[in-house]
């Protein structure tokens, strides 16, 4: 019992400490678990190492760790990015088409009230709407860069590359 | 004994202090009310969340800072390079239709993004501010993105008109994206809440697939703010980084 209180307090000092970043408390709760073998390894790296005692200065160590990893990985679009990009466009493709039809050929209406041309407006529209409404389910879909309502290819690699040109 | 079942009544607005100004109406609604509450909400989380300044954030620190870095990530993602200036727009997109979603699902309370108003004014808002900005970043080279490259001049007939409806029909699909999701969802609760009332014991199945749809609800609710919040990410990320 003891033995476990003391792991608890060599792995994590502080037990009321929760580091948002990297979820170490919870995991430090887990090596707490492990046989007491293992616990010297994990314990002294932590101490060994020369880093501060001080919990504040440590804390603000991992912080700025943390920090560093994200600045680091800041323009790739990991498996979360993608994630999130794939649902987002799930869930917009749907409307997309309808709406575009239904606007533009009301657009379409409302020019050949205006105009008196009717049905030429609302006929080209229409087309024209179906189109417009396609192209952006492609553009959702596909990722395709070109104009407007398009997502960025999920390659890192070309997007990030484009973001830096900033005089273009 | 039958029960009369009104599932769109919901959706009615309800004057709660008329006021008149000429011939137009500004009258207090109940919409208005919750959109106040919406922004109180809000506020009060944010201010008060944030008020301690702890360096070990406590439940009410960490929902707040939560919040933030969710949209920070977000527009990092999305937008990349130069996309935090944006950060206090997007976030307050986000955190509105957010709250306005999840304070509808409170019984008896009212739906604000079922409104197609509120939805299209927030749509529009993006829509004119995003433009503003690809405008001023850059200039007449914007409508760039209306002519695609590589293309026989001929084609260009046919093809500017396609660009330019698919942009301008962006604040459309925003606002009827929520709208639409909002309406359908409590116009289902209320109809299969309607049902379970008014076939007496049999109403155990409705009402279970009503408790299954209010979670769905939930998500949706969660996630069109999410969406929303998204292409506006995925708008800004065009007007700035034009290729």
């Amino acid at each position: 019992m003891t033995a476990l209180a003391l792991r608890q307090t060599l792995v994590c000092p502080t037990p009321g400490r929760v580091d948002r970043f990297r979820g170490r408390y919870y995991g430090a709760r887990v090596l707490a678990i492990l046989p007491l073998v293992q616990v010297p390894d994990i314990a002294f790296v932590g101490m060994s190492e020369g880093r501060p005692p001080d919990p504040l200065r440590r804390l603000g160590e991992d912080i700025e760790k943390a920090r560093a990893q994200r600045v680091r990985t800041e323009p790739a679009t990991g498996d979360r990015a993608a994630m999130q990009g794939g649902l987002a466009v799930g869930l917009r493709i749907g409307i997309e088409l309808v709406v575009a039809v239904v606007v533009a050929t009301g657009l379409g209406w409302a020019i050949d009230r205006w105009l008196g041309t009717r049905p030429w407006g609302m006929i080209v529209l229409f087309f024209l709407g179906v189109a417009a409404g396609m192209l952006n389910v492609y553009r959702a879909v596909t990722g395709v860069s070109g104009a407007a309502g398009y997502r960025r290819p999920p390659e890192s690699g070309a997007g990030s590359k484009r973001w830096d040109d900033e005089d273009c | 004994m039958a029960i009369e079942i009104h599932p769109l009544e919901q959706f009615q607005i309800e004057r709660i202090i008329p006021i008149h100004i000429g011939r137009l109406d500004v009258s207090y609604t109940n919409s208005a009310l919750l959109m106040t509450i919406v922004v109180v909400l809000v506020t009060a989380l944010l201010v008060l969340g944030t008020r301690k300044r702890a360096l070990v954030p406590g439940r009410w620190q960490s929902l707040a800072e939560m919040s933030y870095e969710f949209v920070a990530d977000m527009i990092d993602t999305n937008v990349g390079h130069g996309g935090r200036e944006f950060l206090p727009f997007v976030f307050t997109l986000f955190m509105f239709i957010l709250f306005a979603n999840f304070l509808g699902m409170i019984p008896y309370s009212y739906t604000v993004t079922s409104q197609i108003v509120v939805t299209f004014a927030l749509a529009a808002v993006v829509f004119i501010g995003v433009t503003i900005i690809g405008i001023v970043r850059h200039g007449f080279h914007f409508l760039r993105l209306f002519v695609p490259q590589g293309v026989p001049p001929v084609l260009l007939l046919l093809l500017v008109p396609i660009e330019l409806l698919s942009y301008f029909i962006r604040p459309f699909t925003l606002a009827i994206r929520l709208f639409a999701n909002m309406l359908a969802g409590h116009t289902m609760l209320a109809i299969f809440a309607g049902f379970a009332a008014s076939i007496g014991l049999l109403g155990i199945l409705p009402m279970g697939i009503d408790i299954l749809l209010v979670a769905l609800e939930v998500l949706v609710a969660a996630l069109q703010a999410y969406v929303f919040a998204i292409l506006t990410c995925l708008y800004l990320s065009d007007a700035i980084h034009l290729h």
